[in-house]
């Protein structure tokens, strides 16, 4: 569990503390525009809306900043900075429009051939774990209701 | 009894934390950073796979799926157990209990179809037992162990002593039904699980429906699932009979000079790397498929120049597994956008027993079956399928992840003479001991099959009015199932098999191998059970000529 979700649920109901609830400091690997551009990205692909708050709010970028921070092949660290950059670039010659930019971007996400669009799934594919492995995604988005001792799956008998 | 084990013996009631939530994982169930598990490397490098990595420790593909914090100490580092040549994904554990820590669960037994395949196809060999043979050793291994399942009736599936069976969801039954009018049969997985319990071992619970084995790479923290440590180890050391010996690597079957009978064993210490001797009136290889190959023919003396019990030569060649990738994934539409339901609380959805060449014959021999399910786990599927961003998406997955309903294939591949493991005449693994050479490869067989496994996948989801979003007709890498069999296959000639019909090595009668090598075919049915019903049907046979000072 991250920082962030942690003060969003801490006294809630899966308050399972393991790190200290201090107020999140600066990113521990990327740039505060960097980290900022990260979590507007995310937050457009998984955005809040009527059903469920969205990465943003589970702490999708600071998840992300963490497993960079600490991956062991520099290799790793520097595509998620390149990939942003790339991104960034495009964000420019659009005139800033993150949602176009990442539409034209998602056009082409299952053969991808630019940096760009490389970066672009490689990002999904993250924040989609990211968000779906936290307590908000598991619990308040999906209402996932396993992990129980169940006496008897309810389910039809082969007949 | 000494029991030799190359690992560690490790508690996998403690190391696997079946319930804890990803989000109360610091990695979210991920490895730690210097880990890395092996993925495309197969297709594109050549073996050894970890050779040059950046990486402290580099384990097999299965450690890229959920939960991998929880079980990278029961499998090997690559970078220590290296082997070379023809492209496999060779996944294996160290530890007391093996993959047996792990594996999939799923436990059927095979039938005439297969033991004597030869007679219906003319291909390979028939093994040296009929059903009929194995049949009572089947049923103690059913109620000694516990397995659940539905009765079905078929002479190619044989029914196992069943627990409890699981259940099956909307959409399989729908699928189930479906498949009726095909002259198909789709049964609830037949999961080695014990979901009534067992009065007998104290040591194992019920099945209490968490998901937990389909979240994480395997395992079962409570032991409803079958692992050998609590499952026949503890119960066997109990007696007082057994003595366990780990960080025991075993590198050669030592022999007696005078009698050329197996005298013992040399092994490492695992951790201080000194060099003893184990001495015993029988020994007893059980170091799975390949790991009993390599061994038998590290045993090299003067009395088996081509390593112990390899006077045939057949060693290490008709080497035979499962090919797997065929498969279709689709969704119910009566199912989108319903209510949630707990659709993961069972050790497996639905096994689609084989239906090819058994009364019509094929343009490819022998057969393949399915595993499939439906509805959502902890994690959303369509997470990883859903094209595009956005609310849309974020809709999309929510909606469809309880409707998804998918299968994979599994198939027989053939056992021939040309696909072998011998020793690398050069690499080392880190105890200073050569190691495997693969020269196997994929034949024209499993491609026609592999294609024909995606037609018919789509055929039946079809069928059944299922939405298909994708299939795929691509094999995985050579090994990917996990099921490598018959690298020393049983057979009643000592020319072209390695043991005979109680796994009794035909060279030396105080050597048997009870592992999957003995397999003369793969089957398409998963071989676990097969396994452990041969080991204690030879065990039985030991223990008589024992008796009698026949060995």
């Amino acid at each position: 569990m991250d920082r962030r979700e942690v003060l969003k649920l801490a006294g809630g109901a899966f308050a399972c503390l393991q790190l200290p609830a201090a107020e999140p400091g600066a990113p521990l690997f990327f740039t505060a525009a960097e980290f900022a551009l990260l979590d507007k990205l995310t937050e457009l692909i998984i955005p809040a809306d009527g059903h469920s708050p969205g990465a943003h709010e589970a702490g999708v970028a600071a998840y992300i900043d963490r497993t960079v921070a600490e991956a062991y092949v520099p290799d790793e660290k520097t595509s998620w900075r390149k990939g942003l950059a790339a991104i960034q670039r495009l964000l420019k010659e659009s005139g800033d429009q993150p949602a176009a930019v990442l539409t034209k971007l998602a056009a082409s996400e299952k053969d991808p051939k630019t940096e760009a669009e490389k970066f672009f799934t490689q990002l999904k594919e993250t924040t989609a774990f990211a968000y779906y492995s936290s307590s908000l995604g598991i619990h308040q988005e999906m209402g996932y209701l396993g992990n129980v001792l169940l006496p008897e799956f309810k389910g039809y008998e082969a007949n | 009894m000494l029991l030799l084990e190359a690992g560690r013996s490790q508690d996998t009631g403690k190391i696997l934390h079946s319930m804890e939530w990803p989000y109360d994982h610091p990695r979210r169930g991920k490895m730690p950073p210097e880990y890395h598990a092996l993925t495309n490397e197969y297709t594109i490098r050549q073996s050894p796979y970890a050779q040059n990595s950046p990486y402290k420790n580099v384990q097999s593909y299965v450690q890229s799926w959920g939960g991998t914090d929880y079980t990278k100490t029961l499998v090997v580092n690559e970078k220590e157990h290296p082997y070379t040549g023809t492209r496999y994904a060779w996944v294996r554990a160290r530890a007391v209990g093996g993959k047996t820590n792990i594996w999939g669960r799923l436990a059927l037994r095979l039938s005439d179809y297969d033991f004597k395949a030869k007679d219906r196809d003319g291909f390979g060999e028939n093994w040296p037992i009929s059903y009929a043979d194995i049949e009572p050793y089947y049923d103690k291994v059913d109620l000694y162990l516990g397995v659940s399942g539905h009765p079905e009736n078929l002479p190619y599936l044989p029914d196992s002593k069943f627990q409890r069976p699981v259940k099956l969801n909307y959409a399989e039954m729908h699928l189930r039904e479906t498949l009726k009018g095909m002259g198909r049969v789709l049964t609830p997985y037949r999961a080695g699980v014990t979901t009534d319990g067992l009065k007998h071992n104290k040591y194992r619970s019920r099945c209490y429906g968490r998901g937990a084995c389909s979240r994480h790479v395997g395992g079962c923290d409570i032991h409803a699932a079958f692992d050998s440590p609590t499952g026949l180890i503890r119960p066997a050391m109990d007696t007082g009979n057994l003595t366990l010996r780990t960080n025991a690597t075993v590198y050669e079957v030592t022999v007696d000079k005078n009698t050329g009978k197996a005298a013992g064993v040399s092994f490492l210490d695992s951790e201080t790397r000194k060099s003893y001797q184990a001495k015993g009136k029988t020994v007893i290889l059980a170091a799975s498929t390949l790991e009993s190959a390599r061994l038998l023919l590290l045993s090299k003396s003067s009395a088996h120049p081509n390593g112990i019990g390899n006077s045939s030569g057949h060693v290490g060649h008709n080497f035979c597994e499962h090919v797997m990738g065929p498969s279709v994934a689709g969704f119910m539409k009566d199912l989108v956008a319903k209510p949630r339901t707990l659709d993961d609380g069972r050790p497996g959805g639905f096994y689609l027993a084989r239906f090819r060449n058994l009364d019509k014959r094929s343009d490819f021999l022998r057969g393949y079956g399915f595993e499939g399910g439906s509805g959502t786990g902890m994690i959303p599927g369509p997470a990883y399928t859903t094209p595009g961003f956005g609310e849309e998406y974020k809709k999309h997955v929510r909606d469809y992840a309880g409707a998804t309903v998918s299968m994979g294939a599994f198939g027989e591949v053939l056992a021939r003479y040309e696909n072998y493991v011998g020793i690398d005449p050069k690499v080392k693994d880190a105890f200073g001991i050569p190691v495997l050479r693969f020269s196997y490869r994929f034949g024209e067989n499993e491609r026609k099959m592999a294609a024909d496994m995606a037609v018919a996948a789509r055929e039946m989801f079809e069928a059944a009015k299922f939405e298909v979003v994708s299939t795929s007709d691509e094999m995985l890498p050579e090994g990917w199932s996990i099921h490598e069999m018959g690298t020393a296959r049983m057979g009643s000639d000592p020319k072209t098999s390695v043991v005979n019909q109680f796994q009794q090595s035909h060279d030396v009668k105080n050597l048997l191998v009870v592992d999957g090598s003995t397999h003369v075919s793969a089957s398409c049915q998963n071989p676990t059970w097969t396994i452990m019903a041969l080991c204690w049907r030879s065990c039985d046979h030991l223990a008589e000529l024992l008796k009698k000072g026949e060995v």
